[in-house]
């Protein structure tokens, strides 16, 4: 059986063709529906679009014009830009950290990396209380402190003056280790030889990070760039649980086209299509920077 | 080994299918959704009357009930448009109603009584609210609502104000204001960013009347669509001049509550249902009272909005159903029994045709001074709001913050309102 099943080549469709059926069905038809959608009027979410829309491109010349998708695409850029460095940046440094000690290894890796299994609405909740205007635990520390006068009640309100930095928080945090138990395991993969052979010839563990360890690492620090990319571009949960339509101006694409969902269904699947782009362009923009090197891989 | 795999695979299936039966052994099982939840003065009358339903019938209620807001609203919207709408609803009679009204995906009350005649047999007709689609009446209502001006009165007496009478102008009003302001209070408790419906509807009313409120302007150069322009401009000038509370912009409505409750802020313009919130929140009841909103121009002090805006609906779904007709048409006639109207009525107007006889001598000091307020009603309008889809509502309610900021001028607002109410 073991041998025949290579010979039987039909028997792999058979193996594929469910999977092949789901994903249809349940992504690509919805998907190319999607984009049906944007060229067409419809009145409530969930009905069939009637007709088309007039000029059939309105809906892309709106989102051109529309002020709150510009603040959107703004404040996205400076997600992926936070989640870049914030992120992957944190993570790789923690990874090169926790790398070299042996005691506490493992205790360290399970703290940083427990917020992942965390739900986001959950942590929204968490930060809606941390950063809470009135008796929120910054706002008291700050106080407790001194840097706020607690005879006057003085407080900050972190969700309109640093709108943006209290929303990204909480959103670099729950992440920071995933890419650090990715950059961990890349670090496990580099020979320890290496490390021998330069600490022989007098390097310094500054000089062996930047000539040994990095380099080794390319491929797995842009495969935490990819998804760090990706990932700001399709986050929601988080932001839209702490800073519900788009407070402050936060809005972020895959905000406001939830909110637009109910009110202007075609328009919100054209901000659908526009993610969908921005996604690809990036990720291939970013593949090409961080493109595949065999020399260097680990 | 397989055979054994094969059994326990196939007893699991048939566990899990035992439990997925969704009826109960010997009744059926309703699922029903309603906005008496949260801080909703009717959540526990509610959740009593289920009870006593459930063991007269020997059926089961399926309970989604949540508090009233535009996620409540969407959510009903989605359920019914995923064709998972529930068997029963109590939801809003007006314009929120429309699309599973247009749709046919409720039942109107002569269909129903064409098979149970005495179906609502104990209300008005002419007060169940008629869906404006069709003019036909589709819902049965509870009980009706008003809205008005909670106050903390604590708040008040240290900042050496007066409580508002039903003569107070809105200059004096302004004057308390500041006066509140400068002993270090807030003066107006409310969320602009998340409930600023009942000051939009009060602040339009200030330059309407009780006869002219309920009417949607056709363009922002009209004078009901002025109206509001001025209403919208008068929350402005409140937020600049720092009457609401310093995070009202970012705040929760729970957060603004708690202002109120906490002895933070005097006032909280909130309708009937909130009593029951109140008298939960706080230690001393008879710390809070209700008055008039002041008014000026066209509108009295006493000119209050109010009505009866929401009903039980039967689905088209649960009646096309033979097994939960019978068990839906019992329901909504249970929970809209005089006797269960009168226990949800309390302060607030009914449709039964006998009229409620709420048991007054349980009342808490604040539900006996909304019976003075409501006495003193001299004109009453129903919510214009009521009139807009929550997608024609949207440029303003959803975007009040930017108003109040100048980032957007309210005539532009109105205009987008009115824009999309077109469409």
């Amino acid at each position: 059986m073991s041998a025949n099943i290579y010979k039987h080549k039909k028997l792999i469709w058979v193996f594929l063709l469910p999977a092949f059926l789901f994903m249809l069905v349940y992504l690509y038809y919805p998907f190319v529906q999607n984009i049906l959608n944007s060229f067409q009027h419809i009145k409530y979410m969930g009905t069939a679009g009637g007709e088309w829309n007039t000029p059939w491109y309105v809906n892309y010349t709106k989102l051109l014009s529309d002020v709150k998708m510009r603040i959107a695409l703004k404040n996205t850029v400076i997600t992926i830009a936070a989640t870049i460095i914030g992120q992957v940046g944190i993570a790789l440094l923690l990874s090169l950290l926790v790398s070299n000690i042996k005691l506490g290894a493992g205790f360290f890796r399970t703290v940083y990396f427990f917020p992942i299994v965390i739900s986001a609405t959950a942590l929204g909740l968490l930060f809606n209380l941390i950063f809470l205007y009135d008796k929120g635990m910054v706002n008291q520390l700050l106080q407790f402190a001194g840097y706020l006068d607690r005879e006057s009640n003085e407080l900050i309100d972190w969700k309109s003056k640093h709108a943006m930095f209290t929303m990204l928080t909480p959103v670099i945090w729950q992440y920071v280790g995933f890419y650090f138990v990715i950059l961990l395991t890349g670090l496990s993969g580099i020979p320890a030889e290496l490390y021998e052979a330069a600490t022989i010839d007098g390097s310094t563990k500054r000089q062996m990070v930047r000539y040994i360890t990095l380099p080794l690492l390319r491929n797995s620090i842009g495969t935490c760039v990819i998804l760090a990319v990706t990932g700001a571009l399709k986050v929601f949960d988080l932001p839209w649980t702490m800073f519900v339509n788009g407070m402050s101006n936060t809005w972020l694409t895959g905000t406001y086209m939830y909110s637009k969902v109910y009110s202007d269904v075609d328009y919100a699947s054209s901000i659908a299509v526009f993610i969908v782009i921005l996604g690809v362009v990036l990720s291939a923009a970013v593949n090409r920077i961080f493109r595949q090197n065999d020399d260097f891989e680990v | 080994m397989k055979k054994k795999m094969v059994l326990v695979l196939a007893g699991m299936m048939a566990v899990s299918t035992a439990f997925a039966v969704p009826a109960a052994a010997d009744g059926v099982t309703l699922n029903v959704t309603t906005t008496y939840a949260g801080e909703d003065s009717n959540a526990q009358n509610y959740k009593d009357s289920v009870a006593a339903w459930e063991e007269e019938t020997g059926n089961k209620v399926e309970d989604s009930s949540a508090t009233s807001d535009e996620a409540f609203k969407s959510r009903i919207i989605m359920d019914f448009e995923a064709g998972s709408e529930p068997d029963v609803l109590f939801f809003f009679n007006g314009v929120d109603a429309n699309q599973f009204v247009e749709q046919g995906k409720v039942v109107s009350i002569d269909e129903i009584r064409e098979a149970y005649p005495d179906y609502a047999g104990n209300m008005k007709d002419d007060l169940l609210g008629a869906s404006p689609v069709d003019g036909v009446n589709y819902s049965v209502p509870v009980n009706g609502y008003w809205e008005g001006m909670f106050v903390n009165k604590q708040v008040l007496e240290e900042a050496d104000v007066e409580v508002p009478t039903a003569d107070m102008t809105w200059d004096e009003f302004l004057a308390e204001c500041e006066a509140i302001k400068g002993a270090g209070y807030t003066p107006i408790a409310a969320s602009l960013q998340e409930i600023p419906h009942y000051w939009f509807e009060y602040a339009i009313y200030n330059f309407q009347s009780a006869e002219t409120h309920n009417t949607v302007p056709e363009s922002v150069d009209d004078e009901y669509g002025q109206a509001w322009v001025s209403g919208l401009n008068d929350i402005k000038a409140l937020y600049e001049a720092g009457y609401f509370p310093e995070n009202t912009l970012t705040a929760t409505d729970a957060e603004t509550f708690q202002l109120f409750t906490g002895d933070k802020a005097a006032f909280l313009i909130d309708g009937s249902w909130k009593i029951g919130g109140i008298a939960e929140a706080v230690d001393d009841i008879e710390n809070f009272t209700v008055v008039n909103v002041p008014g000026k121009g066209d509108r009295k002090t006493t000119d209050e909005i109010g009505g009866l805006s929401m009903g039980y609906y039967i689905t088209r779904k649960a009646w096309d159903d033979e097994e939960k007709r019978d068990a839906a048409v019992s329901f909504v006639s249970f929970m809209t029994s005089d006797e269960v109207v009168s226990k949800f009525a309390g302060v607030s107007a009914t449709a039964l045709k006998e009229g409620a006889s709420p048991d007054t001598s349980e009342f808490n000091a604040l539900q006996i001074d909304a019976i003075d307020y409501t006495a003193s009603f001299t004109g009453i309008s129903p919510a214009v709001q009521d009139n807009l889809s929550a997608a024609a509502r949207e440029p303003i309610f959803a975007d009040m913050a930017s108003i109040v900021n100048g980032d957007v001028d309210a005539a532009d607002a109105v205009a987008a309102v009115l824009e999309a109410n077109a469409e």
